[in-house]
């Protein structure tokens, strides 16, 4: 018997927003078809439609692994300098740290949306490359302390804002993450329609 | 000698080869997990398709779709002659990694 069941339209359109044009129709009929004639009569609707969101998932989130791992190795560097190379004032090094981060997230949105011709996949991109990041850079920076937190090592990250700042800074990159991956979204989307009247107005 | 292939782009090359005509993004997937006996997610099908155009190994096209996949087109693959001489050469370095030894491995003391 056919089925002629659906997956959330939810994660249609999230896949819609990531791949480029060229590639949703054949993708995202390739899930449709597993969805219906195996996944679904094997497992019922409730687990079909996770098992379409983990696939939507494995889609969306493998260009912002590249990102999230940069974005955590550029956090976790600055956590090693704070904690055994202390400076006399962090500023500096915390400018650098954030305009790093942001020009990461910036990147990957503009990357995301420059892909799929999609300004909405910029912002998914840059949400994205946030969270995976914050998993990273915390894990990474409790694994450091396991190791490292001797007397001398307690002061260095006491005085460079104490743990409550190791931990909390990757999770307050979220929200900046959706803007900066829109923001670099918008500027992609736009150099791209510029690409496009300028090859047009050549005769490409 | 040229760049080696992946494991997993071997796997995808050799899906393409066997189903000749019928090798597109679905068809690949099941045979990857068939001969590799494990789930595999459709998106690294993908990745690697995408990589494996890019490096001129594969070629694809739309094709015509069916009511189970809502009419939606399926991207059909097929081998080029760089793809067919990048899986005898994966083929020749494993047959050379290999040369004086018995499959399986049996009696081999680990230092």
């Amino acid at each position: 018997m056919p089925v002629t069941a659906d997956p959330p339209r939810w994660a249609e359109a999230l896949l819609r927003a990531f791949l480029k044009p060229d590639d949703f129709e054949s993708v995202s009929g390739d899930l449709l078809e597993q969805y219906r004639d195996s996944i679904y009569p094997a497992r019922g609707k409730r687990r079909a439609d996770l098992w379409y969101v983990s696939q939507v998932f494995s889609f969306v989130s493998s260009g912002a692994r590249l990102f999230a791992a940069l974005f955590s190795a550029q956090f976790l560097a600055r956590t090693t300098l704070d904690w055994f190379l202390p400076p006399a004032d962090f500023h500096t090094r915390s400018t650098v740290s954030t305009a790093l981060g942001a020009g990461i997230l910036l990147v990957a949105g503009f990357w995301a949306a420059w892909r799929s011709a999609s300004f909405a996949a910029g912002a998914i991109a840059g949400v994205l490359t946030a969270a995976l990041a914050s998993v990273t850079s915390i894990a990474g920076a409790a694994v450091m302390l396991a190791f490292w937190h001797g007397p001398q090592t307690l002061t260095a990250i006491r005085n460079s804002g104490g743990l409550e700042e190791v931990f909390s800074s990757p999770l307050i990159m979220l929200l900046p993450g959706l803007f900066l991956g829109a923001s670099g979204g918008v500027v992609a989307t736009a150099l791209r329609r510029l690409v496009l009247v300028f090859s047009r107005s050549q005769g490409c | 000698m040229s760049q080696m292939l992946g494991a997993f782009e071997q796997a995808v090359l050799l899906a393409i080869l066997r189903l000749r005509e019928d090798a597109y993004g679905r068809a690949i997937l099941k045979e990857v997990q068939k001969r590799l006996q494990r789930n595999v997610a459709a998106g690294a099908v993908h990745a690697t398709l995408e990589r494996l155009a890019k490096k001129g190994l594969v070629v694809s096209r739309l094709g015509a779709g069916t009511p189970v996949r809502g009419g939606r087109a399926r991207r059909f693959y097929r081998l080029q002659a760089k793809g067919v001489h990048a899986l005898n050469e994966a083929r020749e370095a494993a047959d050379s990694l290999w040369h004086g030894l018995t499959w399986p491995l049996k009696g081999y003391l680990c230092l």
